[in-house]
Order: structure tokens, then sequence, then C-alpha cells
């Protein structure tokens, strides 16, 4: 027996080190319903284990690195290279008090927004509150598209938690360590994010491809969607809140599995080969956050200058209005309406008649030509305007009169711009 | 004279290193792997644990320590991803095996042949990979060999700076 084991103890050894690690990994991976295998519901405690300790090696000097190469930067661009500095401080001032105006503008739809959520009984989640970390390391595979942060569970990270950049949106939290966490990419091919597209509001599911670029998959072919239209998240996977940027159609590729689906190639606004600083969304609420109030408020408070000159205007316009003479009366009998009255030494001048009138000249019936006949009503009811006839050579009801102001019926003798009209002047015949 | 048997010059051939080396090379590969990805802007066209891994092999010209180097070296590339632990680690086993076997019957030291020993080994590796991810697990994975092409020839590059540096750290009687 001893010579066996002594002459095939290499093979043996590798049959035995094969054997282990083909059972970790049935362990690992189970099938889901859809008859595809599936690795990503959760390591077992073992195989946590593992992750852990790999990231426990790796992170401490990779923190290293990457700390001395921004103590090396930092100095550099904190204390060195420091021009212009003052002039982009007052181009950057000026950036903030005109966004501060357009925030102010747009709190009103905001608030609105909300209200209207509220009727609907839908809470969209604004992002309360983030955390900056620094991408520190990667997985070191094409095949697999995770990045490690410098904060972890100590920070307040969790597992699902989403991470973002000012440019859009960059992947979520898949495992989280004492001290670091591991991020999934958006252009993993195991990712998964809800977006939409924003013109079309055509629907899709984003994720990588093994080139490492994102592209939306499962939406059926259709001529509206172009390259250069925004991408956005669509907030339906409890992950990224709704509207942030993802990035913009780069081009459609017919689906080669699927003949009436296509593939659309998304360019990411966030720069995912270059990420150094991001932001975890720690936390969502469905209202906005104290620093966003604060944000607010000063908002406000800088539009209030803008806002009183505004209603100043406004009052004055409306005081002149009142000295002035009105057109039309709602008080007065239509005989007597400013318009008409020929005591007035400064008459509205009437603009004069058009030698040829055709359907466009004021109180012309807007019917198409040829259509309209020229006798529309009979003589004997008031013709306040050329309007077109019923069919049966009867004069449709207008609507003037539901428009002007409810005046007592006229006892002098009417004149056709201002006699209201009865809601049916015309009596059928029997 | 002494006769040279195939036993004692194997012997002769072996190649020792301080335990620091057997320690720090290693760790010192896997921490550039997962780090110069990102300087790199995400293309990683090499695998410095499989070149260390065929180096040691070679070297040591022990398909058990081959072996096992390369199942440490492989799980240690899983654990860093999100995927199943086992992939790398069973297709840098039998890199390690292969290897350490070649050095036995093979001169190692010819430039020409560790680099062709890297970039088929490489290439053996992605197959085994994308043999088990596809295969044994029936797992959804897009490929590429054009790619995997690259990287073996990228690994190659590497271990022809890689070695002659690698050998100065040998314990020399």
């Amino acid at each position: 027996m001893e010579p066996f084991f002594s002459r095939y103890r290499n093979p043996l050894v590798l049959l035995a080190l094969l054997v282990v690690q083909i059972v970790g990994l049935a362990v690992q991976v189970r099938r889901v319903d859809t008859g595809h295998s599936s690795t990503d519901s959760g390591d077992p405690a073992g195989v946590r284990l593992i992750r852990l300790w790999a990231n426990a090696i790796v992170s401490p000097p990779e923190r290293a690195i990457h700390s001395s190469k921004l103590g090396a930067g930092g100095f550099w661009q904190n204390y060195i290279d420091l021009r212009h500095i003052r002039e982009q401080n007052q181009d950057l001032q000026k950036t903030i008090d005109r966004l501060r105006l357009e925030q102010a503008a747009l709190l009103e739809d905001a608030r609105q927004g909300q209200r209207l959520q509220a009727i609907l009984n839908f809470q969209e989640k604004y992002i309360y509150k983030t955390l900056a970390a620094q991408a520190i390391g990667s997985s070191g595979s094409d095949q697999a598209r995770v990045f490690y942060l410098d904060k972890g569970s100590a920070e307040g990270l969790e597992r699902d938690m989403a991470v973002i950049t000012p440019d859009g949106i960059v992947g979520k939290v898949r495992e989280v360590f004492p001290h670091s966490a591991q991020v999934l990419a958006i252009n993993d091919q195991t990712s998964g994010a809800g977006v939409i597209l924003e013109t079309t509001r055509i629907r899709g599911i984003l994720r990588g491809n093994r080139a490492g670029r994102p592209q939306i998959v499962g939406i059926l072919a259709d001529q509206r969607i172009q390259p250069g239209e925004k991408v956005l998240t669509a907030g339906g996977d409890q992950i990224f809140p709704r509207g942030l940027p993802v990035g913009v159609v780069e081009k459609i590729v017919r689906d080669p599995d699927r003949d009436s689906f296509i593939q659309v190639i998304v360019t990411p606004a966030a720069h995912l080969a270059q990420l150094d600083e991001v932001l975890v969304i720690t936390s969502t609420q469905p209202r906005f956050s104290p620093e966003q109030q604060q944000d607010l408020a000063t908002s406000e408070a800088l539009k209030g200058p803008e806002a009183a000159a505004i209603k100043e205007q406004k009052k004055a316009s409306e005081i002149m209005a009142e000295h002035l003479p009105g057109l039309i009366d709602p008080n007065a009998p239509p005989d007597k309406q400013p318009l008409l009255d020929t005591a007035n030494p400064n008459p509205v001048s009437r603009p004069p008649m058009p030698l040829h009138p055709d359907r466009f000249t004021p109180g012309a019936a807007s019917t198409p030509a040829g259509t309209a006949p020229d006798t529309a009503a009979p003589e004997t009811q008031p013709k306040p305007r050329q309007t077109p006839p019923a069919p049966d050579g009867q004069t449709k009801s207008s609507t003037m009169p539901k428009t002007r102001p409810t005046s007592p019926a006229p006892t002098g003798p009417s004149k056709p711009a201002t006699v209201p009209k009865p809601q049916n002047p015309t009596p059928r015949n029997p | 004279m002494p006769v040279l048997t195939a036993n004692s010059r194997r012997d002769l051939e072996i190649r020792r290193f301080p335990l620091l080396v057997y320690a720090l090379v290693p760790l010192i590969a896997l921490v550039l792997q997962a780090w110069l990805p990102r300087l790199l802007r995400g293309y990683v066209w090499f695998d410095l644990p499989l070149v260390v891994t065929i180096y040691f092999a070679l070297g040591l010209r022990s398909p058990i320590q081959g072996m096992f180097m390369g199942a440490g070296m492989g799980i240690f590339e899983d654990a860093l991803t999100h995927h199943a632990i086992g992939v790398n680690g069973i297709a840098k086993t039998i890199a390690g095996f292969l290897a350490a076997s070649v050095g036995v019957r093979i001169d190692v030291e010819n430039h020409t042949i560790r680099v062709m020993l890297n970039f088929f080994l490489s290439l053996l590796c992605s197959g085994i990979y994308v043999f088990i991810y596809r295969v044994l697990l029936g797992l959804d994975l897009e490929w590429s060999w054009i790619v995997e092409l690259i990287k073996a020839v990228g690994n190659s590059i590497l271990a022809l700076v890689l070695f002659p540096l690698l050998d100065r750290l040998q314990i020399r009687d």
C-alpha cells in the first residue's frame, strides 16, 4: 500500500486538492427558480471568512499606497500649486449664488411634487445622508468589476447601499468588512440597476458586458431610441434613488440571443475606470435632509429681495389698473360700456375694416373656406358675430355668453357687438 | 569520478529562497494585482499571481509545492472578487502542478522556454476558468478569447522581466 501512495503521491494530492475545491464550489453555487445558477445570494459563513481574511491582508498595503499617493499629491496641490485660487473661489461663489436662486425656483415644484405624491400614496426617496469614501483597490480581474472602499461597517456602511459620484451612479455595496467595503460596479456582468430613458421613458435593466461597458438589456426594438439620449435611474430597484444620472446612449445593437430585443450600450456618466472619491448613500428619506433644508432657507433668503421687487411691480400695476378707465365695465349696461362711450374724449380706436374680409378677419366665422354660407341667421335675430350655421340652416349657439359677465337684458336698441346672446337664440320650428 | 544521476542533478538545480521571499513575493504579487488595474484604467492584461506561481513551481521542481502555491494564490484571488471561491484556485492548482512537472524534465533557464511555458499555461488557466464557470457551475459568462490571448502575451512579457529579478533572490551556495 505504501509504495502505491509514494508512487502516485503527486496525482493523488492533485486529485484531493481539486475535489476539495469542487466541493467548495458546489456549496457556494445554487440553482435559482429560473433554472440558472447563482452565487450572488449571500456567501456561506466560511466563504465570507475567507473573503474577510483576504481583504484584511490586501487592504492595509493598498490603503498605505493610496495614502502615500494622496499625501504626495496633496502636498503639491494644497501648498504649492495654488495659483488662480482666488479667482476660482470668486467664480465658485458666483456659481453658488446662481444655483441657490435656481434651487429656490425649483423648490416650489419639488413641494408640489411631494404633495401630489402624498395624494397618490407614493413616497419618493430623497438622498438624506451620504458618506464620502476613497476607492483603494480592485479585484484584479477583468471578470469581476468590483472595487474596494476605505470605509466599512465601522463607518456605517451596509450591504446594498448605492454608490455614486456627482457625475452619476457607480454601483452598490456588495460586501462590508469592518474598515473596508466591496462595491459591485454597474459595468459588471452580474450587476443590475433599474433605469429609464429620459425622453422616450422606456425602462430597462442596466448591466455590464464582457468588455466592461454598461448596457441596457431586456427592451424591445424601438426606433425612438437614439444615441445621445440621457439615461436615468428608475428608482424601482430599491437601491438607487430615482432620477440620478446614469449616462447617455452610445449605440443600439441587436440582442444576439433574442431577435426582437435590442441592447442599448451606454456611456456611463461616472468615470468608472478612474474612480477616486465616491459618495455612499447611507440614508434616504421621503423628505429633505437638514442640510438641504438649510440650503433652501438660504436660497429663500437670497431670493427675498428679488421676490419683493416682483411683488411691488405687481401691486403697482394693479393700482394703475384701478385708476385707468376700463374697456368693459361689468356693472354697466351694454350701451353704457366705456368702449362705446361717445362722450369719451379719447375713444378707443377701432382697427380699420379690410377691403376684402376673409375668414381671418375679426368677427368672421372660423370655418373652412367654402363651407360657411353667407346667410346664417334670420334677420330678426341679433347677429353679434358670424357663426357657422347648423346643417339645417340654423345658427349654432355661441359660447360667448358663458364668458361674458352676466348683465341685465338690454333695454335700449341693441348693438351687435355688445348684446349678449341668449343660450338658444334660434327657436326650432316644430 | 562521480556520476551525475537524474536525482542528484535535480537536487543540484532546486532553487532555495529565504523564507521571507516565500511569504512576501506572493503577497506583493496579490497586492499589485489588486492595485495596478486602478492605475491602468481597468485594463487587466496580466496575471501576476499566475506568473509567480509558475516561477516558484519551476524553481522548486516540486509538484506538491507548486499545487499548494497555485491553490493558495487562486483562492486568494477569488476571495477578492465577488465570484465563487475556487474557480481560480482549481485553474492555478493545475497550472502549478504542470509547471513543476515540466520543470523536472526540461531546462527552465532558457528564456524562450520560460516565455512559451507562461504563454501556454496562461491560456490553459483561462480555458479551465471558462470550463468551470460555464460547464461545471452553469453560470452565464461572456468570454473573449482575444482578451485571453492578450493576457497570455502580457504574462509572457512579464515573466521575461520578472524571472531574472526573482532569480537574484535565491540562496546561492
